[in-house]
């Protein structure tokens, strides 16, 4: 705790100068009750972001599907630090531009840094490595049907290289954050999709990834959660790591200033603040 | 190691009768070559007896003199140069037939001691070649041409061959069945892959929970499998006794090496079925 009794200019000379570390534990619970315009999450001055140090790049990104282009020539810059909002009608391309950044698909055209590495032109055990730095919130959740909630974060604390113990405690607390550990015994197949996207969420802050991509990860959730999941993203985000979410809720992008990128058939047609 | 344990024991729990029958079906083969083993080791010397040169009797007419029995041996040793032929001394036959029949000692001394026919003895690789010597008017007989040790060498060889290629062939379909299963279980969590990929699992612990889940059966087979044998050899050893034969011994190494093909055969067949399906679940 006594990082945050620490000035604002001392605890940010200190984020700027080591790589960051996310404490679940320690971060204050920040309430938005409901999103909207008139309560704007106040966000500190512009947190973490590590100017000049790329933590995605693409260069005319091309994405090609049976003839159709989902991506037009797309260039872009996010430093380390960045809290990025990228949204679009439904077909726009904010899945695939996700998708692209994990590495879940490969560029038609073009190419794609994560992390300072070229993710579609690294070996599959490269590609895994580097995805243990980047949390993933799928719009599909991607629960493992056979795991208890708990056991679906432990499994992937587990080949982070945690302990056993250290894993369930981990997960515990990230589960307890985000309201979900009385259910830790159940299993996916038997919680709403609001829950269920919960889970998704504990599985993707738990490891404490360098970069997160959310993709719609407010979809399932009512007002109330879908504030105190963008509030623990601001949390996370004012620690240090990139945030990128990808959504078409207009209420998440009011409700707190951040740098909007809008889709339009394959390109980006805005990049600045919201609303343009 | 320790996650790898865990999600290959939660695998087998899942498919607990798979499991058994996998391993049962990983045990009959292992214990079914194992009594090859012992019983090959126990057979070889009956094997050995098989290419061992028959020695055959020949008795040549007793009224033939020396110089022609002298005559008769160069002749067919001229002619079968793979046999070696040998006269036995009158005295050494007596010896021979006072033992064998102690009641033809009477007629073998004194004044009215009966005429011995010559006896020759033959040693040939294929003994039933000797019978041809009957046709000539020099021999009288010829002693049995098919030897009891060689027929059991052939018997011994025939079993032993027999049992290793059923244990081969079994162990063969054990091998398959072990890779089907691993495949299957490959698909059926395909979707698991795919996410364990998408969340930074590295391939090895992506596979190692199935080659666990291979391993642990292919353990208790080895083990299922030694005491299989151990009790077929009993079998085989209270037989043995009982027709007044030396037991099959049951070497101390045969389980060690039973648990070993039976950790080594799945563990390969999952290896190499996961690398073949390699890309199942793959996001790209």
């Amino acid at each position: 705790m006594k990082r945050y009794r620490d000035s604002p200019r001392a605890s940010r000379a200190r984020r700027l100068s080591r790589k960051p570390e996310l404490d679940l534990v320690a971060i204050p619970d920040v309430r938005v009750p409901q999103l909207g315009p008139q309560n704007r999450l106040r966000v500190p001055e512009k947190s973490g972001t590590l100017i000049g140090i790329d933590m995605i790049r693409l260069k005319s990104l091309t994405k090609t599907f049976d003839g159709r282009r989902i991506l037009r020539e797309i260039d872009l810059q996010v430093d380390a630090g960045e809290f990025i909002f990228l949204t679009g009608v439904s077909g726009a391309g904010k899945s695939t531009l996700l998708k692209l950044l994990y590495a879940a698909e490969r560029p038609s055209e073009g190419g794609v840094w994560v992390a300072g590495q070229r993710v579609d032109q690294l070996s599959r055990h490269k590609l895994a490595l580097l995805r243990r730095k980047i949390g993933v919130i799928f719009q599909d959740f991607k629960l493992l049907r056979h795991k208890t909630v708990l056991e679906n974060v432990t499994f992937v604390l587990r080949f982070h290289g945690l302990g056993a113990r250290e894993a369930h405690r981990r997960a515990y607390q990230v589960l307890k954050r985000l309201g979900l550990h009385h259910r830790q015994s159940a299993l996916p197949e038997v919680l709403s999709g609001g829950e269920q996207q919960r889970v998704a969420i504990a599985r993707a802050l738990a490891y404490q990834p360098r970069l997160i991509l959310a993709d719609e990860p407010t979809g399932n959730l009512d007002a109330d959660l879908a504030g105190e999941l963008l509030s623990l993203l601001c949390d996370i985000n004012y620690q240090g790591a990139t945030i990128m979410v990808a959504t078409h809720d207009h209420a998440l992008l009011e409700a707190m200033p951040a740098r909007t990128l809008v889709l339009h058939q394959g390109r980006i047609e805005y990049d600045g603040s919201w609303p343009p | 190691m320790a996650h790898a344990l865990e999600e290959g024991l939660a695998l087998l729990r899942r498919r607990g009768t798979v499991s058994a029958v996998l391993a049962l079906s990983l045990a009959v083969p292992l214990s079914l070559a194992g009594f090859t083993t012992s019983l090959g080791l126990w057979s070889r010397p009956f094997v050995a007896l098989e290419n061992k040169a028959s020695v055959v009797r020949v008795l040549l007419h007793p009224r033939m003199d020396a110089g022609q029995r002298r005559n008769w041996i160069n002749e067919q040793a001229r002619l079968h140069q793979d046999w070696t032929l040998s006269e036995v001394d009158r005295e050494a036959l007596e010896e021979r037939l006072k033992v064998w029949f102690p009641y033809l000692e009477d007629l073998l001394e004194g004044e009215n001691a009966i005429e011995l026919p010559t006896l020759v003895e033959v040693k040939a690789g294929v003994p039933e070649e000797v019978s041809v010597l009957t046709e000539g008017p020099a021999v009288i007989a010829v002693g049995p041409t098919s030897s009891i040790d060689r027929v059991l060498g052939l018997v011994a060889r025939t079993a032993t061959w027999l049992l290793g290629c059923i244990s081969a062939i079994l162990l063969a379909s054990a091998f398959s069945l072990v890779a089907t299963w691993i495949h299957l279980e490959v698909y059926r969590h395909a979707d698991e892959i795919t996410i364990m990929r998408l969340v930074g699992a590295t391939e090895s612990a992506i596979r190692s929970p199935f080659v666990v889940a291979a391993l642990i059966p292919g353990i208790c087979a080895g083990f299922a499998a030694s005491v299989g044998t151990w009790y077929l050899v009993r079998m085989v050893a209270v037989a043995a006794e009982a027709v007044g034969l030396s037991p099959p011994a049951f070497p101390v190494w045969l389980p060690a090496v039973e648990i070993g093909i039976g950790v080594i055969l799945p563990v390969v067949a999952a290896l190499l079925t996961m690398a073949r399906h390699a890309r199942v679940g793959d996001a790209e």
